[in-house]
């Protein structure tokens, strides 16, 4: 449908001995709305580093456009960035900020410095404002502005100088709940309304399946799995994968044969095929797919152990013969309750196994907080 | 209770900042004394500024202290700056060791880093001369120096290095603060490295770079001891200039210039503080989201000066800035390095300065006086290398010592034609016995200063200075030789005896003394102010500063004991290879004129021995100042004969009584 823009061919990058990146490979569609995602010291934002010509690769190559670009320096490529704390200059006011990178001369073709006449300067840039929402706001120093303000800033700043590429790097950490969704939806609509790629990091998975159209999943410096948010909810690769998009249950299963899975020495109905006869694997099952029924009718048996009260569902803990399950349903079951459970087929989804085995996916030690507290932890590389 | 203590806590601070101000106060107020002293307040009056403008030595000091600080300024700024932002883009280990590395010189006791430099530079001119006397041997295109030596440059070197970590700490919290994707911003909008330092850096960490400029300013202005041990014999400094001046005692003069000195200090540091207040108070408003506003002429200014009009009076004013520094560098270079030169080291105090200014008005050589404080410092700067001297004034006893090192050279007194004009009682002391190496400057005698409102005997020997009835109200003499040498006069022995046991009496005769507590303490110059002021009985001291002290405490007289006492010849003398012996001859013969003696004579009031000038004065000095000239005086400045002949001059003592000397001054311990 498209044409590839960015290509990282074999890219790994060590900083004192420490493998950040590992043989990184991945293409980027013009147009597209990209995000690198993955947990704390991943490498998705040393993989932003290299795209933007902060950081050469150790080793590797990094095209664009088809040309190789290793050494070429930031402000000779065709992409700007939004900086995680937007890195405004305080020195300077809301429109020179934004026509910051306007006013630096270029050299044209004929290897001349040219500089853009005031007024072409002054129109882009209020021009950008708009777009941004920030009209009236030119004169305001930056330090005065709010943080979503300051957002908004930041991005104008990149945009005004029509760049092929928007590197994102997690643009929304510093922001509350509500003001984040918001910002969700702009920075899609400019995404569309500009016509450009964004190259878009985050640790908030939710972030990532709202507005990607291809999400990189990243762990410990590789690409777990890249693929469309539909296809790395329902279909992920591994453990890790399950584990970090949504919730899930991951159980160790055998493969039985083509849509047979075996759990807790039990024979299931599923969809998932190409597996060798007896294979053990990991089985994916999310909370949403379980179904409670009457004691009698459960395919298995358990008790409930703690429940929360989520608004729109409960989350159940559910003790299977030792394993813990998260459920997520709207029928409340009392604590100490038995109770059974149903799996419809297309609710299996069945993975090779992988060194993140047996890692995730059991919610024994489940805490809230503490699932809060692991992801709120900023993505500070230093 | 409570209320107590605080009251208690004012009163410490309040007497803190007393013993804190009260120098400076009293040192402020006496720069406007009418009269000469510091203890006695004699009317307000201005004409020590005034003397101090006409003070070719100061004003020359205060140029090269303006010209090394800002020069110092200026490039430690940026080397500072740059060396900052390296720092900050290192690893946090790294950067905190190179950190403590930089902090290391300011802690660093000042002397330890002005002798270290010494040392370096002395070692490095070393290797220098033999590689460019190797280079020149190679080839004739183009010839090196051979001989360096410390001055301006080194001076410079100097300060630049001790000024370049007070810019580093005032820089780097600015950088710490930064955030570090500011640069990356730069870059990423286009910048080039050097383009976002100038766009973005620079204007982050102003702030930090004006207080490290103010504060390397001030700490070069400041300097003394770093600058004491890297000038070279022919450069000076304030600091340095005011030092050698409060060698021989303190004029106002020296309190005027420290007064200046202070003012102008504590107006940069105002100027930081303010400065700094300022932009706390601007940061505070923009956090709390209010306006910043500034004084209408600010904003006018800064308005005009952002304008692009405003780009060509900025680079106009810095071109135009630039340029007059350059002009005064380069012709103050060109004047100083293209005139023959002689430099001269002498006392403070020691001459009529218009000397200086006649001198070279009448050779066109350019005459770079400088100081020391006494024979000893004099002997260890020409030890260390560190001197650079064509002429110097030692005593009889030092020029012995510098003979026996082989450190002077013989004159040519075909070039000294008014040698003929020094009265013969002069020439051929026992420190020159052939008179080959030296000609008279002055001589004088040391004798019993008292207040005759404190002592009702007439004063005729030594015995009073270790008598009970005194007790508390005598002044010991502060070097060894002269305290042990009266004390050996008193017993009747020579003042250069070797003898262990006559000095262990002479020894025991000032300890006995000082277990029954006669003795207020020992002193060197501080004597003026003691007996000026009224606060000690009797003292021992030079005839010529007895008259100094008489000016202002009438009731001061004056003796010669008669068991004799020392007297001394100061004399002119050229080391060993000067590089400008000529030059240094021609300033020894016009110092030797009946002229130039007479003018010496009035002015430090030490005897002349220019045989007509000496002769002369008491008519010189009426026809100068219409008044005749008390005889008294005359012959308190120029001992009679007869006095003479119960003086023994010092001679240079053999090592092992040196240090017995050494050691009973110590065991002595006031």
């Amino acid at each position: 449908m498209s044409k590839e823009l960015i290509r990282l061919d074999r890219c790994t990058m060590v900083f004192d001995e420490d493998v950040v990146l590992d043989n990184i490979n991945l293409n980027i569609q013009d147009k597209e709305f990209l995000t690198l995602l993955g947990p704390s010291g991943c490498g998705k934002s040393t993989t932003l580093r290299i795209i933007g010509g902060f950081q050469m690769p150790t080793s590797g190559d990094v095209f664009f456009d088809g040309v190789r670009i290793n050494s070429v320096p930031p402000y000779r490529r065709a992409i700007n960035t939004v900086f995680q704390k937007y890195a405004l200059f305080p020195h300077l006011n809301v429109f020179e900020n934004v026509a910051f990178g306007l006013r630096i001369p270029k050299t044209d073709a004929n290897g001349a410095k040219v500089k853009l006449p005031e007024e072409e300067i002054h129109s882009r840039v209020m021009e950008m404002l708009e777009v941004v929402n920030l009209k009236g706001f030119e004169k305001r120093r930056t330090t005065a502005l709010s943080g979503g303000q300051q957002q908004r800033v930041a991005i104008a700043r990149a945009l005004v100088n029509r760049p092929k590429v928007l590197l994102l790097d997690e643009p929304l950490g510093a922001l509350d709940l509500k003001l984040r969704k918001d910002m969700q939806k702009e920075l899609k609509r400019i995404q569309k309304a500009m016509e450009i790629t964004f190259v878009y990091v985050t640790h908030d998975q939710e972030e990532a399946l709202a507005m990607s159209d291809t999400i990189v999943v990243m762990d410990k410096g590789c690409i777990q799995q890249i693929g469309s948010p539909k296809d790395i909810y329902n279909e992920p690769q591994n453990a890790f994968v399950a584990d970090f998009i949504g919730e899930s249950n991951i159980i160790d299963g055998i493969m039985r044969a083509d849509g047979v899975v075996e759990i807790f020495n039990r024979r299931f109905q599923c969809l998932d095929s190409g597996f060798e006869k007896d294979e053990a694997v990991d089985v994916v099952i999310r909370p949403e797919d379980v179904d409670i029924v009457p004691l009698e009718q459960g395919q298995l048996k358990g008790t409930v152990t703690d429940v929360t009260f989520k608004g729109m569902q409960y989350d159940i803990i559910v003790d299977f013969y030792g394993f813990k399950w998260l459920i997520q349903t709207t029928d409340l079951a009392p604590v100490g309750s038995n109770i059974g459970i149903k799996i419809d087929p297309d609710g299996f989804h069945v993975m090779k196994k992988s060194r993140y085995s047996g890692m995730f996916g059991d919610y024994s030690s489940y805490s809230e907080e503490f699932d809060e507290i692991s992801q709120g932890v900023g993505d500070d590389e230093e | 209770m409570k209320k107590n203590g605080r009251l208690g806590g004012r009163l410490l601070i309040g007497l803190c900042f007393l013993f804190l101000y009260l120098p400076i106060f009293l040192l402020i107020i006496f720069s406007f004394n009418a009269g000469n002293s510091s203890a006695v307040w004699q009317g307000f009056s201005l004409k020590w500024y005034g003397d101090l403008l006409e003070n070719r030595l100061i004003m020359e000091a205060v140029a090269t202290t303006l010209l090394v600080s800002l020069l110092a300024t200026a490039i430690s700024t940026v080397a500072g700056t740059f060396a900052a932002i390296g720092l900050y883009s290192l690893g946090r280990r790294r950067r905190e060791v190179l950190l403590t590395v930089n902090n290391i010189p300011m802690m660093n006791a000042d002397i330890v880093t002005g002798v270290s430099m010494c040392l370096f530079f002395v070692a490095f001119f070393g290797l220098w001369g033999g590689f460019a006397e190797w280079f020149n041997a190679q080839q004739s295109f183009l010839e090196l120096p051979t001989r360096l030596t410390m001055g301006m440059g080194t001076l410079l070197l100097a300060h630049i290095a001790f000024d370049i970590p007070y810019v580093i700490l005032n820089v780097g919290p600015r950088l710490r603060q930064m955030d570090k994707n500011l640069v990356d911003a730069a870059m990423d909008l286009g910048c080039t490295w050097m383009q976002a330092f100038w766009k973005v850096i620079l204007p982050e960490i102003k702030p930090g770079i004006v207080s490290g400029a103010l504060i390397a300013f001030t700490m070069s202005v400041d300097d003394f001891v770093i600058s004491y041990f890297t000038a070279g014999s022919s450069t000076q400094t304030l600091a340095m200039a005011i030092y050698g001046m409060t060698k021989k005692r303190v004029t106002p003069v020296v309190n005027a210039v420290s007064t200046i000195l202070f003012l102008v200090v504590l107006a940069v540091l105002v100027i930081n503080n303010v400065r700094e207040a300022r932009l706390e108070r601007q940061r505070e408003l923009i956090a709390a989201g209010q306006p910043v506003r500034q004084s209408p002429i600010v904003e006018k200014v800064s308005q005009t000066l952002s304008s692009p009009k405003g780009k060509y009076i900025r680079w106009g004013g810095a071109f135009a800035a630039t340029a007059v520094f350059l002009v005064t560098v380069i012709s103050l270079t060109a004047f100083t390095s293209s005139q023959p030169v002689v430099n001269v080291c002498s006392w403070g105090e020691y001459i009529d300065t218009d000397l200086i200014d006649q001198f070279e008005e009448e050779t066109g050589i350019r005459v770079n006086y400088q100081t020391t404080d006494s024979n000893e410092t004099l002997y260890s700067l020409l030890k260390s290398g560190g001197a650079d001297y064509d002429v110097v004034v030692p005593s009889d006893y030092m020029i012995s010592q510098l003979l026996e090192e082989d450190m002077l050279e013989e004159l040519d007194y075909d070039n000294i034609p008014n040698f003929d004009l020094i009265d013969d009682r002069f020439k051929y002391l026992p420190y020159d016995p052939e008179n080959k190496y030296t000609v008279p400057y002055t001589w004088g005698t040391v004798g019993i200063i008292y207040n005759s409102t404190m002592v009702d005997e007439e004063i005729d020997s030594w015995s009073c200075l270790y008598d009970d009835k005194y007790a508390g109200k005598v002044l010991l003499i502060g070097n060894s030789r002269d305290a042990f040498g009266i004390a050996l006069k008193y017993l009747g022995y020579s003042m250069n005896t070797t003898d262990e046991n006559e000095i262990r009496e002479a020894y025991e005769l000032v300890a006995d003394a000082n277990r029954r507590g006669v003795f207020q303490g020992k002193v060197m110059d501080e004597v003026f102010q003691t007996m000026e002021g009224g606060n000690a009985a009797i003292a021992t001291y030079y005839a010529g500063d007895y008259l100094t002290m008489l000016e202002n405490n009438e009731d001061l007289a004056f003796a010669w004991p008669k068991e004799g006492t020392n007297w001394f010849v100061d004399a002119m003398c050229v080391l060993k290879d000067a590089p400008h012996k000529e030059e240094a001859e021609a300033w020894i013969n016009f110092i030797a004129s009946t002229d130039a003696n007479l003018a010496n004579m009035d002015f430090i009031w030490y005897a002349s021995p220019n045989k007509e000038a000496l002769e002369m004065y008491p008519e010189w000095y009426e026809e100068q100042y219409d008044e005749p000239l008390d005889e008294e005086i005359y012959n308190i400045i120029a001992a009679p004969q007869e006095v003479l002949d119960r003086c023994e001059m010092y001679v240079c003592l053999p090592p092992e009584t040196r240090a017995l000397y050494n050691e009973l001054w110590v065991q002595l311990g006031i």
